[in-house]
């Protein structure tokens, strides 16, 4: 209870201080940079494509949006049926921010613990709170910062949408819009907790931050590593394990419409939340501050 | 002796290959004002450290309360502590992180807390002031205002006066003599006068070890030795050492000093007579002092 109440205060400060501080507003400018770009981007390509016109034209279309479907998602039927109504800006935007969002995590967190300890200003909380109430409760502070961020940037993604396709209707939209935040927002768990990882690992906020881009370029490389090993399906070499070691691994079977594979997914990003955490709190718990 | 609120027992740290601090014990009464005493890297602020839970012990024990610092939450509460060279967050305005911090301590009202604490060391009007913009003295008095918070019944400081001014130096020094009695204050400082002036006991540290602990008392010998300084006249030295309790008596420089064995006369009985033997020498006497002083024994000693 009394951890609670700590972690409680914590989150408080943390969330104040964010708010404060002008690093909310550059980081929801440099996402929403980034979604605006892939937004026109991806918007303009569509109603290229829609302007084209005709029967065969739209044949083609619809070919050329499963191919891509196929290519950025899944070639599996069911996850294609399920993301076929959806716009394709909108998924486009969503893949993108897979790979954008463990960097943005990286730097809105990489000195939530190391920029304490290094000035020894974590020792005023040490004294009157757990060790494990500080860690969660900044990781809980950022955790509420980056959902609120990615519910702001998921309502002009999917105002963008609504405005530009008349296909996608208030009625799907929202259902989506809440899937793909919920989505995003497990997915970025994992993430928080390898920055709070490695923002406990070391004393100088450089030194965090240099671990945990270390670690996000090692991911991907696992991932390829894992995919380039997989002859078949049915055949797969030693080293095509490797990919199920990378939190990203698991991302896109958060949108699929069964619930078996998004609970396996979600399990498997709870698995890494709760070892990164773990990591973090052990080598808090037991590091001269 | 008074119940142990600080109770050190062999205590061991090393930093990889150095020991900071070799086996060292002492132990601190319920209600004192106890001075940590050494040159640098004594082990002061080690010792210091362990015993806020900032540090593990890498050999011995070290108990606050009969609790283990180290252990979660064990001082959440019990402790203020006044931490050396811990920077207060720049971007935090003090009112608010003085609050932030009593929330934390889990006290009562602790906006109230935080005014009260700012107000006693003199800077209530620093509430909305940024920590990032207080000077050095400044900011080390919004350091001990959260310390103070709560009235917690250990304290720890570490070199609480160093870089203030003399009137605020004074101040804090009040402070602490106003805590005496009533909380139990740990004081780690080089500051030797003050701490003669304020600690009721002593443990000075060389290389990490103890080399002599007690009251203050026993530390500058006071029960042991005077001495009387000479304005002029011919100081009759065989008298005085064949006194009775007299052990040694020597004159250093403008003063006579006089080293008897407290179990054989009491200190009052041994100076009253050494002056009577003086001034029935026609020897005239400027100053009479018991002891020696504290920064002399440090210097003997380490």
């Amino acid at each position: 209870m009394e951890s609670i109440r700590e972690i409680r205060a914590v989150l408080a400060m943390e969330l104040r201080r964010a708010l404060k501080s002008g690093r909310v507003i550059v980081l929801l400018a440099l996402y929403s940079m980034f979604s605006l770009l892939v937004l026109f981007v991806v918007g303009g390509v569509s109603s290229k494509i829609r302007e084209g016109g005709g029967v065969d034209a739209a044949g083609g279309a619809v070919a050329l949006r499963d191919r891509l479907l196929g290519f950025l998602f899944s070639d599996d039927p069911a996850m294609l049926d399920a993301l076929r109504d959806i716009p394709m800006v909108v998924l486009i935007v969503f893949q993108a921010a897979l790979l954008f969002l463990p960097l943005y995590v990286a730097i809105m967190g990489f000195d939530q613990i190391s920029g304490e300890v290094g000035p020894r200003s974590m020792r005023y909380l040490a004294v009157r709170a757990r060790r494990s109430s500080v860690l969660f409760g900044k990781v809980a502070a950022q955790a509420v910062l980056l959902w609120g961020l990615l519910g702001v940037v998921h309502l002009a993604v999917f105002a963008y949408a609504g405005g530009t396709d008349p296909d996608f209707t208030l009625r799907l939209a929202i259902p989506t819009g809440l899937k793909f935040w919920l989505a995003s927002a497990v997915f970025c768990l994992a993430y928080l907790g390898l920055t709070a990882a490695c923002s406990t690992l070391f004393r100088t906020p450089a030194m965090s931050l240099t671990c945990n881009a270390l670690v996000l370029f090692a991911f991907p490389l696992l991932n390829f590593l894992g995919s380039v090993n997989t002859a078949s399906p049915t055949e797969k070499g030693p080293l095509s394990y490797l990919g199920y070691l990378s939190p990203s691994h698991y991302a896109l079977d958060l949108l699929h419409p069964y619930l078996s594979r998004f609970g396996l997914s979600a399990a498997a990003l709870a698995g890494f939340v709760a070892l990164f955490l773990g990591i973090a709190y052990g080598v808090l718990r037991e590091r001269d501050l | 002796m008074s119940e142990r609120a600080i109770e050190v027992e062999g205590l061991i740290k090393r930093f990889g290959p150095k020991v900071a601090v070799d086996a060292l014990s002492f132990g601190v009464g319920t209600g004192e004002c106890f001075g940590l005493i050494g040159p640098n890297g004594a082990g002061k602020t080690t010792t210091f450290s362990i015993l806020c839970g900032f540090l593990s012990a890498t050999g011995g024990t070290a108990r606050v309360l009969g609790r283990d610092p180290f252990r979660p939450g064990a001082l959440k509460g019990k402790v203020g502590v006044l931490p050396q060279d811990a920077l207060l967050p720049p971007s935090d305005r003090v009112g608010a992180l003085l609050t932030y911090f009593a929330r934390l301590s889990a006290l009562a009202n602790p906006e109230a807390e935080a005014r009260a604490a700012l107000e006693r060391v003199g800077l209530e009007a620093s509430w909305e002031a940024k920590a990032g913009a207080l000077s050095h003295g400044m900011a080390k008095r919004v350091s001990l205002a959260q310390a103070l918070m709560g009235t917690p019944p250990v304290v720890l400081l570490d070199e609480p006066t160093a870089g203030l001014d003399p009137k605020v130096a004074a101040q804090v020094r009040q402070i602490i003599r106003d805590m005496r009695g009533r909380q139990t204050v740990v004081v780690s400082s080089h500051n030797l006068q003050e701490l003669e002036e304020l600690c009721d006991a002593a443990a000075i540290l060389d290389h990490g070890r103890s080399v002599q602990s007690g009251s203050m008392a026993e530390l500058t010998a006071q029960s042991a030795e005077f001495r009387i300084q000479i304005a002029r006249g011919e100081v009759p030295l065989d008298a005085v050492r064949a006194a009775p309790g007299c052990v040694q008596a020597a004159l250093d420089g403008g003063w006579l000093v006089v080293r008897f064995n407290s179990q054989v006369v009491a200190a009052e009985d041994a100076i009253s007579q050494t002056l009577g033997l003086l001034l029935a020498s026609q020897v005239k006497v400027l100053a009479v002092s018991r002891g020696r002083r504290l920064e002399e024994r440090v210097l003997e000693l380490t």
